[in-house]
């Protein structure tokens, strides 16, 4: 298997055949909450794309550098990465807010809202311990590119599926559904069949 | 048990906080951003539900137009005087007590009132079916009942029962506006509050071409703007206004319509949702009268002289 082609298995993975959140139901919360209209599930997309691979990379670092070195990482990562991830989140907003306007505006309000998304660290904690593509026989350590390519994938997949549930919501708002169906039940409804259909690409390419 | 492993694990992770919290102290020096403290103050005053009447994106843009000049301190009609005396004591600044506004929607007839040509079985949206050939009303300028405002109101002020007879709550109505912007008939304007006394037509048909299409629409007949002593009522494009800066809600308008389309608000203990149409005491009832928006007759409508029609 040569190098780019185990690149784009593990990126292809990441993003549809194990999807984050139709395969795997992980950050169910923000694919409800912010998937209300395109707009606000763009700019949350976008955020996600950029906290994602921030996170992981540093995460990888002090993963590979720090906790499995002292052979604490086994039951430290989860505290550890959550640390990793708030203030990053917090560093990055701030950076932010200081150096561009415009982009704070865009990328502001859903920045601390993705502090305490389990997408983010299920990334980070997935990419220094891996449990998904054992057929890739990388099972249990990426180097820092594989973890990068890995996390882009997931935000990727992240992103793809919640602007198109965006764009599904604003149409069913239009559609004629029961009352007691109107919002979030429609919503979940929806949800389980999007997710049925993205079943369809399991097994692609001996995934 | 090796303790080892738990020292190294509360040095690993109190090296983490300690260098992550240094991190973010420098930073938070670093790249520090000049607030100007009244935005936080402003902000606080303000009703934070970023309805957005104002015409900025939300409650904190909103704050920052203020505390720059860009925007007047009356400048949220949401919170009303209330927050415009607060914002302004902030500010230090004068503010001129500002009349709160209510949403009047200018038309009376429901299902009943109002025959429909078409059944409409498109989009269920008054803008949608405007533009799908004007939705089923027979009247082309009426409310098309597909309650586009009451979905757009932040405050659930607007209701529509079965017969499509609408109901404006004066005393949940904020005044943000965003009712009057969705209709795609323009039917809703912005009114005074103390305002009492309503046209509740915009029907640009006038005489018997209005009233084949309304039992209760204007037929411009000019009655009202005869009996006006204010100079208060306009009647253009055949049907009538009322410039509330003159208006004394004196009523004699909706004494002398001659087909209720001229309706006096009443608020009282009776009507807990904010007030109830009334035709005026006293008046006497034309045949076929409709006190009451439910339309309960089945008289026929006949006006008297509509000779004082225009044209």
């Amino acid at each position: 298997m040569n190098e780019a082609w185990r690149y784009f298995l593990l990126f292809f993975g990441a993003t549809l055949v194990a999807n984050i959140l139709l395969i795997r139901f992980i950050a169910l919360c923000p694919f409800f909450g912010v998937s209300g209209s395109l707009e606000t599930s763009l700019g949350m997309s976008i955020s996600v794309v950029f906290v994602m691979v921030m996170a992981t990379s540093v995460s990888w670092v002090a993963w590979n550098y720090i906790l499995e070195p002292l052979g604490v990482g086994e039951f430290l990562y989860i505290p550890a990465f959550i640390l990793i991830i708030a203030s990053l989140v917090q560093f990055v907003e701030m950076v932010i807010k200081k150096t561009s306007q415009p982009l704070y505006r865009a990328m502001g309000i859903y920045l601390p809202l993705i502090t305490t998304n389990c997408a983010v660290l299920a990334a980070a904690t997935e990419s220094v311990k891996p449990g998904f593509f054992t057929k890739l026989n990388i099972a249990y350590h990426y180097g820092f590119i594989e973890s990068v390519v890995y996390t882009l994938g997931v935000a990727v997949g992240f992103s793809i599926v919640l602007i198109i549930f965006a764009a599904m919501r604003e149409r069913l708002d239009l559609a004629p559904v029961p009352k007691f169906f109107r919002g979030i039940p429609i919503a979940f409804i929806t949800a389980a069949l999007f997710s049925l259909a993205f079943m369809g690409f399991a097994g692609m390419f001996g995934l | 048990m090796d303790w080892s492993l738990i020292w190294k694990a509360a040095i690993a992770l109190a090296g983490f906080g300690a260098l992550l919290g240094a991190i973010l102290a420098i930073a938070s020096k670093r790249f520090h951003v000049e607030v100007d403290p009244r935005v936080e103050e402003v902000l606080d005053a303000l009703p934070g539900s970023n309805c957005g009447a104002c015409g900025l994106p939300g409650c904190e843009p909103a704050a920052e137009a203020i505390v720059r000049g860009e925007a007047a301190v009356t400048v949220c009609k949401a919170g009303g005087p209330d927050v415009a005396a607060e914002v302004a004591r902030i500010m230090g600044v004068e503010v001129d007590s500002t009349v709160p506004l209510v949403a009047h929607i200018h038309c009376r007839g429901g299902a009943t009132l109002s025959p429909i040509r078409a059944v409409y079985q498109g989009v269920n949206s008054c803008r949608a079916a405007e533009i799908a050939m004007g939705g089923g009303k027979a009247c082309p300028y009426g409310c098309l009942c597909l309650e586009d405002c009451a979905t757009v109101c932040p405050v659930n002020a607007i209701t529509f029962d079965e017969d499509c007879v609408r109901r404006v709550n004066v005393k949940k109505c904020t005044g943000c506006g965003l009712c009057a912007d969705v209709c795609p008939r323009d039917l809703i304007e912005m009114v005074p509050a103390p305002a009492t006394v309503f046209v509740r037509c915009k029907c640009q048909y006038t005489g018997k071409k209005a009233l084949s299409v309304c039992k209760v629409a204007c037929i411009g007949c000019k009655r009202c703007k005869k009996v006006c002593s204010e100079d208060a009522i306009h009647v253009d494009n055949g049907f009538a206004t009322i410039d509330y800066e003159k208006c004394t809600n004196c009523g004699e308008c909706a004494m002398a319509c001659p087909t209720d389309s001229i309706q006096i608000w009443v608020v009282d203990d009776e009507h807990p949702e904010g007030g109830e149409f009334v035709v005026p005491e006293g008046k006497k009832q034309r045949r076929g009268g409709t006190g009451d928006d439910s339309g309960e007759t089945t008289a026929a409508i006949e006006i008297a002289s509509p000779g004082e029609t225009p044209e």
